[in-house]
């Protein structure tokens, strides 16, 4: 039974539920409680043990009905409440099988034989259990693997003792109907078990693709993305986001040591009987940061936009007042699209809305000053994205270093590599110079690090 | 592991766990609580193991209701403690009574100079002082609070931690060591543990996320919003004082409505609320009018409101021809 779990529970974590050891001794407490027979009672009740958000419990659902087919719970629950008892069955099984591979040396038929002929699906799956038990199943990792696997386990299943009676058989009459009886049910017998070594596979390994594919993704650069992996992409920004709220959610106060809050002290003291002794001192809540977000949304930039669109509003817990923009040839505001609208269709509608035209860096950012210098404060974080490429017209810098003097910091992402910077029509010397920083910013890798940072250094 | 020598393998139907919880759930029904078939669980299981549960699920769905309704049904008192921003270990665990403390010793002055009459230089007053060391630090002079008392109850409790996620972060660390062992250190007493672990229900409605390692150490639950046949026994065991034909209609409504885009969609108190509304209106079946006077009672904003209410005639008709 502890096998049976352990393995579930492997097969869990390959899922991407998070589940701690101290979880898989309850897990088995559990099982212990509502044992092994009533499957709808058994998953609810691992579920309430093992999955613990709304997400987790999803992946819980698929894991279990395919880990616990019927067939693997009959064979497991053995038709007994109690698990142990087919545990143990499966020992037994097991090892009455050892010895009959033994003895089919001697000649004797193997029992696998007699099971296959008997056409005894219960003991067979049993046997089939304790033989992905032997070779260690729940390890395969690779698609490759399969082929090796299939063979110890029929291996181990004793299909030698059923080849040699075959050749055995065979060789005293050609035709004989035992022989061809015998090869169906062995046919049989290797698709069971092909399907067994499948299933197992899609079950430990399921996400090790999904899990390659995700770190590849986190480096390639944004531009470079294709139509089909943005599904996965939406799903990555999202999961990346909310370990950057996991991350930054607490709000941290910083002692302003030096002025003495008289009444937290006061109230303190009190068992001290008035006297002083544990001084408390003034605390300055961390304010949210407020972020103006302007993005050029022409061309090649806006594939970076529409990421960092979804990253920005993907952590309002820690990152609660956006104002974002978006200019081609022409700014304007877009903050309502995205309070009205989900994230997704608000990105599409502002790159269709702004997408078109060539950039003008000179007359956005003037429009920029128009409408937010009033807003801009000591706790505003300007975030412009862009590749600064002007297409040799006023690149706009006056108007960013009045924004610059105002804001708290402002910070540039351009998606080009820097070897480009200041290439051609590429004007982010002279507006990098009235940037707090200048960071490419090419991949969600650096995506996450900018965000990251803006969660950070609030105040 | 081997098994148990008293439960005898009697195949599915009557295995022990499964006998526990149709009975919890026979208990709930009586008191006026539907269970699901994962509540009851949750709830035999918390018992069982002797773990608190974490309940999750959107506003209204009766999980405070659920930990009132354990209280009853196993006769036990209901300690719930309200969390909020800024609830700290004063208010949630336990306090000196200063006060107390302050006018004792008052009093206690000339017994005080008794005492001390007699001990020469102050470190032999000292001395004699810390003989009576711990009177004014003793469980006399405690304030307990709501933690505190669900660990001293005699016969047990209920302990409900509602809306944890209201609560700051340090508070939910400072619980992890009443979760896990149902024991609290008070610096001044020592290791105060529960003589009967308490039943503890931690409610959330997911305005931030849980840490993990509260999670590990509780099981989960969530409720959704039930389906329309658990809505309706709801409904009936709550106002049974409605007709069967304006309940089937009132749910179908509902039910039609969490389907729609609101601010807020109702939850099941407030069907239950609009359920009584309709007694109290004697209504004995949904019309336009009627819906569009009562949609206050179940829809909390203006605008949901009027988003709703052009679609009242086409819900209503669904809803009436079930």
């Amino acid at each position: 039974m502890t096998q049976v779990l352990s393995d579930f529970i492997k097969a869990l974590r390959a899922a991407d539920v998070r589940v701690s050891t101290a979880e898989s001794i309850d897990a088995a407490a559990t099982v212990e409680q509502v044992g092994f027979a009533e499957r709808a009672l058994l998953k609810t009740a691992l579920a309430q043990v093992l999955a613990k958000s709304i997400d987790d419990k999803a992946r819980f659902d698929d894991c279990f009905d395919r880990y616990f087919t019927s067939a693997e719970l009959a064979t497991v629950g053995g038709g007994a409440t109690d698990a142990d008892a087919s545990a143990a069955a499966d020992d037994a099984a097991a090892e009455s099988m050892a010895s009959a591979g033994g003895s089919g040396e001697s000649g004797a038929e193997g029992e696998l034989v007699a099971l296959l002929e008997r056409g005894d699906t219960a003991a067979l799956q049993r046997l089939l259990g304790a033989a992905a038990r032997n070779v260690q199943l729940q390890n395969i990792r690779l698609f490759t693997q399969r082929g090796m696997y299939m063979r110890r386990i029929l291996e181990d299943m004793g299909i030698e003792a059923v080849d040699d009676l075959l050749h055995a058989l065979v060789r005293a009459d050609d035709d004989d109907p035992r022989a061809a009886r015998l090869r169906e049910l062995k046919a049989q017998l290797v698709e069971n078990v092909a399907e067994r070594v499948d299933r197992e596979m899609l079950l430990y390994t399921a996400n090790a693709g999904t899990r390659l594919r995700e770190e590849v993704l986190q480096k390639t650069p944004l531009a470079r993305i294709e139509m089909r992996d943005f599904k996965v992409m939406q799903e990555l920004v999202r999961k990346l986001a909310k370990r950057l709220v996991s991350l930054h959610a607490r709000r941290r106060r910083v002692a302003r040591r030096g002025r003495l809050d008289v009444r937290h002290t006061i109230r303190r003291n009190i068992e001290y009987d008035g006297l002083l002794f544990d001084t408390v001192w003034k605390r300055v809540r961390v304010d949210r940061p407020k972020v103006i977000a302007v993005c050029d949304v022409s061309g090649s930039v806006a594939q970076v936009a529409r990421f960092l669109l979804l990253f920005l509003y993907s952590v309002s817990e820690v990152i609660p007042k956006v104002r974002s923009f978006a200019f081609s040839n022409h700014l304007g505001e877009v903050t309502a699209l995205f309070e009205t609208r989900p994230v997704e269709d608000a990105i599409s509608a502002t790159l269709n809305d702004w997408g078109m035209g060539a950039t003008d860096y000179g007359g956005a950012l003037a429009e920029l000053e128009r409408l937010t210098l009033d807003d801009i404060d000591h706790r505003t974080t300007v975030l412009i994205l862009g590749d600064a490429r002007s297409n040799y017209s006023d690149p706009g810098d006056r108007a960013l270093r009045r924004i610059h003097e105002r804001a708290r910091r402002v910070l540039w992402l351009n998606p080009e590599p820097r070897a480009l910077w200041n290439s051609g029509d590429s004007e982010m010397r002279k507006l990098g110079a009235c940037c707090d920083r200048v960071e490419p910013c090419r991949t969600l890798r650096h995506l996450e690090r900018v965000i990251s940072e803006i969660a950070r250094t609030a105040i | 592991m081997s098994a148990a020598p008293d439960s005898p393998s009697t195949g599915a139907a009557t295995s022990p766990a499964r006998t526990a919880i149709d009975e919890l759930r026979r208990g709930f029904a009586t008191s006026g609580y539907i269970a699901s078939e994962a509540i009851a669980t949750v709830v035999h299981l918390a018992r069982a193991l002797s773990k608190p549960v974490l309940v999750e699920g959107p506003p209204g769905v009766g999980k405070t209701e659920l930990a009132k309704a354990a209280a009853i049904q196993f006769d036990k008192p209901l300690i719930r403690l309200q969390c909020y921003e800024g609830l700290d270990e004063a208010r949630a665990l336990y306090e000196w009574k200063y006060g107390k403390q302050l006018l004792y010793t008052q009093v206690l002055k000339e017994k005080l100079g008794d005492l001390m009459a007699g001990a020469e230089g102050l470190k032999e007053s000292i001395a004699r002082l810390h003989e009576f060391d711990d009177t004014f630090f003793n469980e006399e002079f405690l304030e307990p609070r709501p933690l505190l008392k669900a660990l001293w109850a005699e016969h047990g409790a209920v302990l409900l931690i509602d809306e944890i996620d209201k609560s700051d972060q340090e508070f939910e660390a400072f619980l992890l060591e009443l979760l896990a062992d149902y024991q609290i250190s008070i610096p001044e007493i020592g290791t105060v543990r529960a003589k009967h672990p308490p039943l503890v229900f931690l409610t959330s409605n997911n305005t931030r996320e849980i840490g993990d390692a509260l999670k590990r150490r509780c099981l989960h639950l969530y409720i959704p919003f039930p389906d329309s046949a658990l809505e309706q026994r709801i409904i009936e065991s709550r106002v049974p004082e409605l007709e069967a034909r304006v309940r089937s209609q009132l749910v179908a409504f509902v039910q039609a409505l969490r389907g729609l885009d609101l601010k807020k969609v109702p939850a099941v108190s407030e069907t239950i609320d609009w359920a009584r509304t309709l007694v109290l209106l004697h209504a004995n079946e949904l019309d336009n009018q009627l819906v569009r006077q009562t949609l206050n009672v179940l829809l909390k904003f203006q605008d949901d409101i009027e988003a709703v209410d052009a679609e009242v005639p086409a819900l209503t008709r669904a809803a009436v021809r079930g």
